[in-house]
């Protein structure tokens, strides 16, 4: 292929991913089970009404916080015209038949839920509407025309009579689905755009809102497992007689034949190890404590973060053929155009994820079926691996799904199924919950992928930007089977921009996974490195980001989402409007600004920051934020803010010590995340359009605000950081 | 093992349980109580607070033996009805996210305004910065406790 062609559009990245990944659900039956009562009668896949007319929502995707069992409740209740109130949410288990593509499956990542849900939903909800309205019509004697849905009941115009949807359920439910129906238009809607607390809340202030590690099922034992400390390290041997001794200890069993299985889509990895298996959680930590494993410690036994950092750094130095380009790929050499450059590298290394919940699983493997009790973003994945690995068919793989104590993308993979599966037959069939404790967490888990970033730019006697170089080097590639040739840079207006990436999956010294937002993380960078730009250019950063845009500019970057220059002026205008951009500020305080995109949903972030005895303090943060329409504004602010506090912590507490190919931190008193006292007052604005399309929005702020703190606190103190954590004693 | 008595939410119970085993255990794994979450085992999250005796403790660090005849309210048992003036503040203002550290905040900020009805700002970031909340919504605990507060004072309905 010819390379003059540049940029090859790879249908990844962002908001693409999931709609990808669901391609892989193909048919797969899973008994159905509803929370509904007996006097619910089902309208389509989504709905089911009562006969004293609650209307009952079967939420399909994965809810870890990002909150989109409201906002898609929000979504078809709109269509149905229901009074919100009256709507529930059930979390029926996986069914790959009736969740199919067409439905959108169940699959939940790369902010993907609203953009794909909400033409099915708000479909499925008009569906609904016309079969009570049409039920409606025949019960007396007129025609649908003559009818019309509001808050929950249909009314005929001409007689002014009304009936409730709970008496026109069961009739409704017995005609034909009408084949096509008229959406509601923007302008009469009364759900969407109006603050809704999320439909979870009743359950959760009061204990009730069961999560994976809430399982209790009759027999079931409780298992820890004592990981291999270093990536792949296998068992030498073992001695459990004294794990045996401790009482309620049931069983030790190692993990062995599902050690170091290789995920065919999304890579994932599990560590071998030997569980414990006991009759509760403090029997199981007792024994595993009087555990005694001899490790093979190979190949990554004498690794640390501070020889691997080197490393990259070396590879970051060196050129390869470039993956994209635009223009003239030697263009930062041409000395006919380029007067000055500048160079810097970057680094967005190791994160780990912290969920909340740690990961966990109850299984109870049969013999011929399997039945999995998780909260997980891709049961799809799940099914197809335990096929493969199991060989158990799979309408024989039963899975229920529960809300997570956080996903970030960690729980896109079946690692910890897999495992728990493992567990459960090795154990003699008996089922199993297996519990991560936060040592196994933070010291044995997969992690954010290791990033560096290393630019160069270059710009002519006029001092315009004439050439931009970037070389990434990453310990993970989304898709094994797509080579990543997205250009990072931001849609810019450069002419000449090139960027070379070098695949270190082979050499990571953790196993690499999606940490919220995956690469834009370390992408998103380079809005440091524009920062340095403007100030060797003695420009005002906010100008000189807009003198890089051009109104009405797409800029086809290999995203899936072409980048709208129109969008990003609005955005950066919004941020600095609210943020009182280029205000006089006292002396250890600084302002700092960044944008980035993901997907099709773009932020900006202005933050300020006081800089004092060598520590940052945030004060304050505006972010503005492009996301099409938004469907529940709380619950789009809460994202937003809570995506600018993830990000804070990976500034001030981030990155994963390793030694001895060991991390050496293991819990919350070194791996540190930000606390409230920390936390700065969070300005959230949204620009006003009037699409009908949603953008996600759970991993659009968290890559902005790094960037944007990283400039502020060198407007603060005139030091550039470029590698988290922040360590002020260093720069 | 010795057999232990433990006020759980109002209720005499006895346990025969390790009398070093932490009190979180005792409500998840014995009494089926779930509410009450494990993040860290170390008294770093704050996800297991309960009530002892009135008092916010970390459930995960204090011993069945310790918690013994004591008074224990767990999440479950603060109002059953969600009518409690800090759950009712945490519902306007639509606080958590995925939720897992809700309990722990919800039963921290309740101790505190039981001890102090109307402490500063200052106050209110010591009594909760032992709670970890990974998804962030540290602004909205902040202005829900402010919305708590003045629900005490002034005990209405707290209608949108
Ligand atoms: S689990 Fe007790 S403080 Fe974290
Ligand atoms: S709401 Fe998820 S950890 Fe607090």
């Amino acid at each position: 292929m010819n390379r003059r062609h540049f940029i090859r559009i790879v249908p990844l990245t962002g908001g693409g991913l999931m709609l990808g990944l669901s391609g892989i659900a193909k048919a797969f039956a899973a008994a159905d089970e509803t929370t509904a009562t007996d006097s619910a009668t089902a309208i389509g896949d989504f709905l089911s009404v009562q006969t004293n007319g609650d209307v009952i929502f079967h939420f399909t995707r994965h809810e870890m916080g990002q909150g989109v069992s409201t906002a898609m409740a929000m979504l078809i209740a709109e269509e149905l015209c229901a009074d919100f109130e009256r709507v529930k949410v059930s979390f029926p288990p996986a069914d790959l038949v009736k969740y199919n593509d067409a439905n959108g499956g169940h699959g939940t990542g790369g902010s993907s839920t609203v953009i794909t849900m909400t033409p099915i939903l708000r479909k499925a909800g008009a569906t609904a509407r016309e079969m009570l309205i049409q039920a409606a019509a025949a019960q007396w004697n007129t025609t649908p025309d003559n009818c019309y849905a509001e808050h929950h009941f249909i009314i005929n115009r001409i007689s002014g009579q009304r009936t409730g949807f709970g008496e026109l359920a069961e009739q409704a439910a017995r005609l034909k689905v009408p084949a096509s129906v008229t959406l509601k238009s923007r302008s009469n809607f009364s759900i969407i755009g109006k603050a809704q607390t999320a439909k979870t809340l009743p359950l959760l202030v009061t204990g009730q809102h069961r999560y994976g590690a809430d399982v209790n099922l009759p027999g079931m034992k409780y298992a820890l497992v004592a990981r291999a400390p270093v990536f792949k390290a296998k068992i030498r041997s073992y001695d459990a007689a004294k794990t045996l001794a401790v009482k309620g200890v049931r069983k030790v069993v190692s993990t062995r034949v599902v050690a170091g299985i290789q995920g065919p889509l999304l890579p994932y990895d599990i560590r071998e190890g030997i569980a414990v298996v006991a009759d509760n959680f403090w029997a199981a930590h007792k024994g595993r404590e009087n555990l005694a494993v001899v490790w093979d410690e190979g190949v990554h036994s004498n690794a640390s973060i501070e020889d691997f950092a080197a490393f990259v750094k070396h590879r970051g130095e060196q050129r390869l053929d470039p993956s994209g380009y635009t223009g003239d790929e030697n263009a930062i050499a041409n000395i006919d155009h380029v007067k000055q450059t500048l160079r810097a590298g970057y680094v967005f290394p190791y994160m780990l994820h912290s969920l909340m919940e740690p990961l966990n699983c109850t299984a109870h493997h049969k013999g011929d079926s399997c039945e999995l009790w998780i909260g997980n973003q891709w049961p799809e994945y799940i099914a197809e691996e335990i096929t493969r690995v199991f060989g158990i068919p799979k309408d024989k793989v039963k899975i229920h799904l529960f809300p997570s104590g956080g996903g970030y993308g960690r729980r896109a993979y079946p690692d910890a199924a897999i495992e728990a599966v493992c567990i459960s037959k090795e154990a003699g069939n008996i089922p199993v919950k297996v519990m991560w404790t936060r040592e196994d967490d933070h010291q044995t888990n997969a992690v954010h992928c290791y990033q560096r970033l290393d630019y160069q730019a270059g710009w002519d006697e006029h001092n315009q930007l004439y050439a931009w170089y970037e070389k990434e080097c990453r310990t993970y590639m989304w898709d094994r089977q797509y080579p990543a040739t997205e250009l990072t840079s931001n849609g810019y207006n450069i002419p000449n921009i090139r960027y070379d990436l070098e695949d270190l999956t082979n050499e990571s010294i953790l196993q690499s996974t999606a940490w919220r937002s995956v690469m834009i993380n370390g992408w998103a960078l380079s809005e440091c490195f524009v920062d340095e730009v403007a100030i060797a250019l003695k420009k005002d950063p906010y100008d000189f980001r807009i003198s890089l845009l051009k109104e009405g500019r797409e800029a086809n970057v290999g995203h899936a989402e072409k980048i709208s220059n129109s969008r990003m002026i609005r955005v950066l205008q919004l941020a600095r409007e609210k943020s009182g951009w280029g205000q006089a500020l006292p002396a250890g305080q600084g302002r700092g600004i960044a944008i980035y995109p993901y997907g099709n949903s773009y932020c900006a972030i202005v933050a300020l920051v006081t800089v004092a005895d060598k520590k940052v303090t945030f004060n304050h943060v505006t972010c503005a934020v492009d996301c099409g329409m938004v469907v529940n504004p709380s619950g789009a602010k809460n994202q937003i803010e809570g995506g600018v506090v993830w990000g804070l912590s990976a500034l001030l507490y981030g990155g994963v010590q390793v030694k001895n190919g060991r991390v050496t931190t293991s819990n919350f008193h070194q791996n540190k995340v930000v606390r409230i006292n920390e936390c700065p007052d969070i300005d959230v604005h949204f620009v006003e359009t009037n699409d009908e399309q949603p953008w996600g929005l759970g991993e659009v702020s968290n890559p902005v605000a790094v960037p944007a703190v990283l400039n502020a606190i060198y407007a603060a103190c005139g030091k550039r950081i470029r590698t988290l954590p922040v360590n002020l004693n260093e720069a | 093992m010795p057999t232990l008595r433990f006020h759980i939410n109002g209720a005499a119970q006895q346990y025969d349980v390790d009398a070093e085993m932490p009190v979180l255990w005792l409500l998840r794994d014995y009494a089926g109580l779930t509410g009450t979450k494990y993040g860290c085992g170390i008294a770093q999250c704050g996800a297991c607070t309960i009530h002892l005796d009135g008092r916010a403790v970390r459930s995960c660090t204090l011993s069945c033996g310790a918690a013994a005849e004591k008074q224990i309210t767990t999440i479950e048992g603060l109002a059953p009805d969600g009518s409690h003036p800090v759950q009712q503040a945490w519902i306007r203002e639509d606080v958590p996210q995925c939720g897992y550290c809700q309990a722990g905040q919800i039963m921290s900020a309740a101790a505190l305004l039981n001890s102090n009805p109307s402490p500063s700002d200052q106050e209110i970031h010591t009594a909760m910065a032992g709670n970890i909340c990974r998804c962030g919504t540290y602004v909205r605990i902040r202005r829900a406790i402010r919305t708590a507060i003045d629900y005490k004072l002034n005990p209405k309905p707290l209608n949108q």
